[in-house]
């Protein structure tokens, strides 16, 4: 029974954090209908930021996402600008080929200037616990677990109080009604993809923490990402919470009563399941224009 | 103007093709005059290997426009399988390197069936997810795969001597097949259903592509040569395991090879692929590492997709064509009648229209298709509202209304581009309002677009040889770029007068034009009923007039029509009966006469400044645009 509890209890922290790093695949995808392969790289970028950050100056890893949160901002800002915007209206598939692109230059960069082997920061509190009655709460898990509660409350306060948000939010649902109204659908475009690219920031320094990583981890995260948008429905901010729960609960589950070597397929499962079953995800719509365009 | 003039034969030959072979024949005596080069044979051999797998991508992610960031799994798959089977047994692997490609497109099927039934981003997620998960897959199972430790094979059985040259030989055997392959693919009518799909997924449905069945076979059929290619390979590298067996790196290559070279082409990939295996070799020789390759392709890929999206082959091509421009080929106005024999195949074409609208059991007059309650919401908005309608054969049914009012709607829901919420609909006795759209259009159902969708990249006559009028695999293999269905194509266009733009690319004409070529496309599809949503909308009055034309003598030759027009003039001239839509169900129907006068028709829909009955006689007499026309 404790077992249980402690598999559940655990499940919901790493999902949590889950939800986070799927937060920004989503809002991306949600606005500009392209599904960011560098997400993962992106996540990646950032946990070798702040190893080193933790190494050289000694700061909290989960801490240090103050200083490459706007690190990313900025950079997805700019690589908007100078590069993603570029693709604009042109074929779905080449936005995913472009973003695939993105994500090699970045692992070949990490790879060249620090070396392909597995890293992981280890500050002090790293194989603590906090116990309550049998339970053990890993000091990481439950750090990272609060950080990333915290950042999606603020991410869900900005699309939803600020002028910014709603810009955001109408450039999503109808781009061409936004901009009868005056919302540039670019430079909303370059926002969301900055705060996308931003929720990355806060993410990837959690991950340096919980997981060991090296360049070429991308391409796992990345895809237990995409397992969680497509459950959640492409798109969706609350699918990708919900989505990254479920998929977080299985994982911890399976690891605890099956085994860890499976653990990570479970993901792939989810999303051949899902896509037989449920195409749209659980949160997303048919709309009218999936069906045809007459 | 020829530069090079070709004897005989050969001057009819593409010059794509005459390229390609003498480059083969450089390639099969390579090993012969040079024998003592194990270098570079070995690089050509990975030139191959690369080649087969970027030609056999194209065809699921060139022509259909489905993009897979998986594909090296198909290698591993091929590997996994010939290593597996020769380990056990003891067979050698090269006598065994087909059962590499069936795995590969028993897993394709699978696969492919799961995600490729809907449209859109699944497909690309899955790919990745795939090659990852047949990654875990491959360490986990170690009892058959000895997981993360790998297999060792045999050694191959023939002297040292031979160096790699048999190898050389077995590749380039497999690219060539899959070339000819590919190649046969893209003239049957399965390749131009997978540009169709490519180009206008919804669209390609409405003319009787199996979007399901043909997106699953191209995927299927793009996986088989790399799983043979990958037995192959296994045993030529003696040594297998998880990493090697399924590298993103392998993947990332074939995109990029396509890419580079022209995705869609025929060739492209196959140029694509020696550059980029050349890139790499050298990438090799300079002593980067894996790193360095991912970052040098990761920068190609990011060029390639912002400088040259299109490729190098189709740029090089349209330079060529700027400096070499073909004649065109001027007939007088006329168009199809001025052709030689063109009168004559028109009948013929008329002719054979007339028997396929006649094989059912139907006489005129009575009910052909048969709208029972249909009824479909958005979200609050009610478009069509309980709505009955019938369309009796041999008429010319009207179907006006304000703008708005659902007509366009109750198209969708009778071709299937929309499923009705309630309600039935009937066809030939048949209910089809659960059938896809391909079905319909296979039991005679074609339909116009209010905005023409025709395949804008595709050429005129390659636009109406696209439909399938049934869904037999005979017609889906069938010789679309030649043969009978071209000729059927070809005179098709001479029925809508268009026969001499055969081979000019379809976004090219204009508007009008395209709105005639539309109609060919369908008539294509042997219907018994063509839906036309806004026939004149945009059109000049002289090409409606020639429209008009078209229409009656397809009518005559017993092909119903329900048509949605806000030419009020032509409709009342054409058409018998008219019925009014307004609110998302019809309120009056009769002939055009009756709908003339009917208070109700004017208040609802023509307004309060609808001419009197008098001055509208010689109004009819002369089409006219709508007022209304939004074209």
């Amino acid at each position: 029974m404790a077992q249980l509890v402690q598999a559940l209890v655990l499940g919901i922290l790493i999902g949590g954090v889950y939800a986070l790093m799927a937060s920004g695949l989503t809002l991306i995808f949600g606005v500009m209908r392209i599904i960011n392969i560098a997400q993962g790289a992106f996540l990646i970028l950032v946990a070798t930021v702040t190893w080193w950050l933790w190494r050289e100056t000694g700061i909290d890893p989960i801490i240090a996402s103050v200083i490459t949160t706007p690190m990313m901002f900025a950079f997805g800002w700019v690589l908007y600008r100078t590069v993603v915007s570029r693709i604009r209206g042109q074929s779905a598939s080449m936005s995913v080929l472009l973003t695939f692109g993105i994500a090699l230059v970045i692992e070949g960069i990490l790879n060249v200037t620090s070396g392909n082997k597995f890293r992981s920061a280890t500050p002090g509190y790293f194989e603590q616990s906090f116990t309550v009655g049998s339970i053990h709460l890993p000091k990481p898990q439950v750090y990272g677990f609060l950080a990333a509660v915290v950042v999606l409350a603020g991410l869900y306060l900005v699309l939803t109080r600020t002028w910014t948000g709603r810009a955001i939010r109408a450039v999503s649902q109808n781009p061409s009604a936004a901009a009868l109204v005056g919302v540039s659908a670019t430079g909303t475009a370059a926002l969301a993809f900055a705060l996308g690219t931003a929720s990355a920031g806060v993410g990837g320094s959690i991950l340096s923490v919980l997981y060991p990583f090296f360049p070429a981890s991308h391409y796992d995260w990345i895809s237990r990402l995409l397992g969680i948008v497509v459950l959640g429905g492409m798109g969706s901010l609350p699918g990708a919470l919900v989505g990254a729960l479920v998929l977080g609960l299985a994982e911890t589950l399976t690891a605890t009563y099956g085994s860890l070597r499976w653990s990570t397929l479970v993901f792939y499962l989810v999303i051949m399941v899902v896509l037989l079953v449920r195409p749209q995800g659980l949160f997303g719509a048919r709309l009218r224009e999936d069906g045809v365009t007459a | 103007m020829n530069a090079v003039r070709l004897p005989g034969f050969l001057a009819r030959v593409p010059r794509s093709h005459l390229v390609a072979g003498v480059f083969l024949l450089a390639a099969l005596l390579y090993p012969v005059v040079n024998p003592w080069s194990p270098y570079t044979q070995g690089v050509a051999l990975l030139m191959f290997l690369l080649a087969i797998q970027a030609v056999s991508w194209n065809i699921i992610s060139g022509y259909a426009g489905y993009t897979s960031l998986g594909h090296s799994m198909f290698l591993g798959l091929g590997s996994y399988t010939v290593a597996i089977i020769a380990l056990h047994t003891g067979v050698n692997p090269l006598w065994i390197a087909a059962l590499g490609g069936i795995t590969a497109v028993v897993v394709a099927v699978l696969a492919g069936f799961v995600v490729l039934r809907t449209r859109g981003h699944a497909f690309v997620i899955i790919t990745i997810a795939l090659l990852l998960a047949a990654q875990i897959l491959a360490v986990n199972l170690r009892p058959l795969t000895k997981g993360s430790d790998g297999i060792t094979l045999e050694l191959p059985f023939w002297s040292k001597d031979f160096q790699n040259i048999p190898f050389y030989y077995v590749f380039l055997l497999i690219l060539v097949l899959t070339v000819l392959f590919s190649g046969w693919i893209k003239r049957t009518k399965f390749g131009t259903g997978l540009i169709a799909i490519r180009e206008d997924e919804g669209k390609a449905a409405a003319i009787g592509v199996n979007t399901t069945r043909f997106k699953v076979l191209a995927y299927a059929a793009s996986s088989f040569f790399i799983g043979v290619a990958g037995g192959v390979y296994a045993y030529f590298i003696t040594f297998l395991n998880p990493l090697g067996a399924f590298a993103i790196l392998g993947s990332v290559m074939i995109v990029l090879s396509a890419l580079v070279g022209g995705r869609g082409t025929l060739y492209g990939p196959l140029v694509g692929a020696f550059i980029v295996q050349f890139i790499n070799e050298e990438a090799t020789v300079f002593g980067g590492g894996t790193g360095t390759r991912v970052l040098i392709m990761g920068v190609l890929l990011v060029l390639t997709v912002l400088f040259l999206p299109a490729g190098l082959l189709p740029v090089v091509q349209a330079a060529w064509r700027r400096r070499h421009p073909e004649k065109v080929e001027f007939t007088d106005q006329t168009g199809a009648l001025g052709r030689a024999g063109g009168a004559l195949t028109r009948d013929r074409a008329l002719d054979e229209l007339q028997t396929a609208a006649a094989a059912d059991s139907l006489v005129a007059g009575e009910p052909l298709l048969e709208i029972k309650g249909a009824s479909k919401r958005f979200g609050g908005l009610v478009a069509v509202d309980d709505t009955d309608l019938t369309v009796r054969k041999g008429t010319i049914t009207a179907l006006i209304g304000p703008n708005g009012s659902g007509k366009t709607t109750l198209f969708n829901l009778v071709t299937g581009g929309m499923q009705a919420d309630s309600g039935q609909i009937w066809f030939e006795g048949r209910r089809i309002d659960r059938m896809p759209p391909w079905k319909r259009g296979h039991l005679g159902l074609g339909r116009t677009f209010q905005v023409t969708r025709l395949f804008k990249e595709m050429s005129v006559l390659q636009n109406v040889v696209a439909p399938l009028p049934d869904g037999r695999w005979r017609t889906m293999f069938a010789d679309a770029v030649s043969g009978d269905e071209a000729v059927r194509a070809r005179e098709l266009l001479d029925v809508v007068g268009l026969g001499r733009f055969a081979g000019q690319r379809a976004g090219d004409l204009s508007y009008g034009q395209q709105k005639l070529v539309e109609l060919a496309q369908v008539l294509m599809l042997e219907p018994k009923l063509i839906l036309l949503d806004e026939p004149a909308g945009g059109v000049n009055p002289s090409l409606l007039g020639r429209l008009t034309e078209v229409i009656r003598e397809l009518n005559a030759r017993g092909i119903t029509f329900l048509v949605v027009e806000h030419n009020i003039p032509m409709v009342l001239e054409l058409c018998d009966p008219v019925v009014v839509f307004s609110r998302g169900r019809p309120i009056a129907e009769g002939e055009p006469a009756e709908i003339r006068n009917d208070p109700v028709v004017l208040d609802a829909y023509l307004g309060d400044d609808w001419r009197p009955p008098a001055a509208q006689a010689s109004a009819a007499e002369r089409p006219e645009l709508s007022t209304t026309d939004r074209g």
